[in-house]
């Protein structure tokens, strides 16, 4: 319980804006791209990188490369292939119908029409095929076809079937309100169990109604009656309210219209719903998945200092973080990106310990701070001070044999230093950096610098930086 | 070989096998009677490996650890009264050694020294201070290889 209560307050508000965001641009590439190849390809490309999240969850190496490879060309391949297709989605719409606009107005087949025309076309004696394609593309299967590009009407209809109209013989196709073409080829069935006595026409509407999921309705011009080939099945019906039924049940138009803008709102809001769904996984795959550890040694940085208030010691100068976040967000930490700060604003001179809380320390989105090693740390501070101090060599190493060195004439022989009040009054000499003996074999001249411990001492300006040492040696009496 | 110089090698054979911490203070020549207030005047302060009749053998500023000691001999020209003086031995800022010695009129030279220790390498000054703890001078010097 307490887990899940801290995973709940661990959830920042740039996590819920992150999700939302992302979310609300998946269902408006399904609102922009739904009914195109490009959504099914895509459909079929978040698939594949569910799979890839669970054979990697698996430990299945080579099965989450390949997935992952099918991914990466895929994606290629959607924006070559399809290109015209992506181009003409979005050429088509304006920046406000991009962003937010709603499918409110759909194009509804006008049924009524159809049916209308169909029994006249019976009662006339003319004959008659029209064709409603379903979701299967049938391009592959209609060959011959006169673009017409025209309002469905009683007219027209009856127009295109006029025995006295060249194109009378072939398929009307019908998609919405529009006849799309006409004068179409159709493939035959070559079924032995279909009456003898269906001509041409009706053998047409069997192979396509039989190959694909289109409805086709025929008009007989010897016995006048209409039959409609769904499936691998052909009826004659005889009545039109019949024929409207089944046509409306086809094209999907409900009777009323608040039903069916119900059943768009209501797809609309599962699609909303599955893309949060969806996308709050994928934030949970990368940002919560996966939970990598790594440990930072971050420097403390002391910040609004008294500018007359010296630090003069701490007891650590770096902490160790324990940070924790996807695998992703930890590799992609660079050091300036996680910082760790003191306020000493309300600090005088004296000794302080300070905790090292989450407030002192900066991090990337999504990363969180497991630990901090040491918690604390101690520092000293003081107002500057400055001291005029003697120098000292620090001499190390051994002379040559049989030599003494005698004397060393420095110049300076004193150094000014600012620093800690307290620390210039504990010393009364500066020493330099350690000067070998070794090499010396006469007497010489020689520039060491001052090496000043503790390091938060420093030559006052002014003051030259390093030393001149004149050193004098002579042979051992013994 | 004079009283004066047997009584010095018995008191250095004293200070070497008792003392840790050991100053001698020595006479040096005939005593001068002085009209004058006279003031305690240091002549001489160096740092040497050795004392050999009342001189201070090799003068220098470094000295090996492989020598074991090192000795801070001081000279006083003159000395109007009977006195003490103080060599205050330090390590870096640390102080070490604090080493009381006689001095008597009308001169006197005296010394102190220090047995060596491996970590006694590093730069070192003996401070040269009279009765009242007032400096009379430095001398610095570093312990080495």
């Amino acid at each position: 319980m307490d887990n899940h209560l801290a995973f709940f307050s661990s959830i920042r508000w740039q996590d819920i804006v992150d999700i939302a965001l992302v979310s609300y641009i998946v269902f408006r590439l399904y609102i922009l791209l739904r009914g195109t190849n490009v959504f099914r390809v895509l459909i079929g490309i978040a698939f594949l990188w569910v799979f890839h999240r669970i054979a990697v969850s698996l430990g299945l190496i080579v099965t989450s490369w390949a997935i992952q490879g099918i991914i990466a060309v895929a994606a290629l391949i959607i924006i070559v292939v399809f290109r015209n297709e992506i181009r003409s989605v979005l050429q088509a719409k304006n920046v406000k119908a991009l962003l937010w606009g709603y499918p409110r107005k759909t194009i509804e087949t006008p049924v009524d029409i159809i049916v209308e025309s169909a029994y006249e076309l019976a009662r006339s004696r003319s004959g008659g095929l029209i064709v409603f394609p379903g979701k299967e593309d049938l391009k592959e299967l209609l060959h011959s076809g006169i673009p017409w590009g025209g309002s469905v009407s009683k007219e027209m209809i009856l127009s295109i079937f006029w025995p006295d109209n060249p194109v009378h013989d072939g398929a009307a196709i019908i998609k919405d309100d529009q006849v799309e073409e006409v004068g179409v080829v159709l493939p035959l069935s070559h079924r032995k169990d279909l009456p003898s006595y269906y001509g041409t026409r009706h053998r047409a509407a069997a192979g396509l109604a039989e190959t694909t999921d289109a409805l086709v309705i025929v008009v007989s011009e010897e016995r006048g009656d209409v039959t409609v080939a769904l499936g691998s099945r052909m009826r004659v019906i005889k009545r039109k309210e019949d024929l409207a039924r089944i046509l409306r049940k086809h094209v999907g138009v409900s009777l009323k219209r608040g039903s069916y803008l119900s059943k768009q709102r209501l797809e609309l809001g599962i699609v909303a719903l599955a893309a949060v769904l969806f996308i709050t996984g994928v934030w949970f795959s990368f940002a919560r998945g996966l939970d990598t550890l790594i440990t930072l040694e971050t420097p403390i940085e002391y910040m609004n200092r008294d500018p007359a208030i010296e630090i003069l010691a701490t007891s650590i100068n770096s902490v160790r973080l324990h940070l924790s976040g996807s695998g992703a967000l930890i590799k992609s930490i660079r050091p300036e990106q996680v910082t760790v700060r003191l306020d000493l604003s309300k600090s005088n001179v004296g000794s302080h310990t300070f905790s090292i809380a989450q407030k002192n320390i900066s991090l990337p989105p999504g990363v969180l701070v497991k630990k901090v090693e040491p918690s604390s740390v101690e520092v000293t501070l003081d107002h500057l001070g400055r001291k005029e101090l003697p120098i000292q060599i620090d001499w190390v190493g051994k002379l040559p044999e049989g030599l003494i060195l005698t004397e060393a004439r420095l110049n300076p022989k004193k150094m000014e230093i600012i620093g800690g009040q307290q620390i210039l009054e504990g010393i009364s000499t500066v020493y330099t950096e350690q000067v070998s003996l070794g090499a010396i074999q006469k007497s010489g001249t020689m520039t060491v610098k001052l090496a000043l411990n503790p390091a938060s001492l420093r030559i006052a300006p002014g003051s030259k930086d390093n030393v001149t040492v004149e050193y004098m040696v002579t042979k051992r009496v013994q | 070989m004079s009283s004066k110089v047997l009584t010095f090698l018995f008191v250095m054979l004293c200070v070497d096998v008792f003392l840790p911490w050991q100053a001698l203070s020595q006479e040096k020549g005939d005593s001068l009677t002085a009209a004058v207030p006279q003031q305690l005047t240091l002549v001489q302060a160096v740092m040497c490996e050795e004392i050999k009749e009342y001189t201070p053998q090799n003068q220098a500023i470094v000295f090996s650890i492989i020598n074991g000691k090192v000795y801070c001999f001081t000279s006083f020209d003159p000395v109007p009264e009977k006195t003490v003086i103080y060599h205050n031995w330090f390590y870096r800022d640390k102080l070490t050694a604090r080493v009381k010695l006689s001095l008597q009129p009308p001169r006197w030279s005296t010394f102190s020294r220090i047995q060596l220790r491996d970590s006694d390498k590093g730069p070192w000054r003996v401070e040269i201070a009279d009765q009242k703890g007032a400096l009379l001078r430095i001398v610095r010097f570093s312990i080495t290889d």
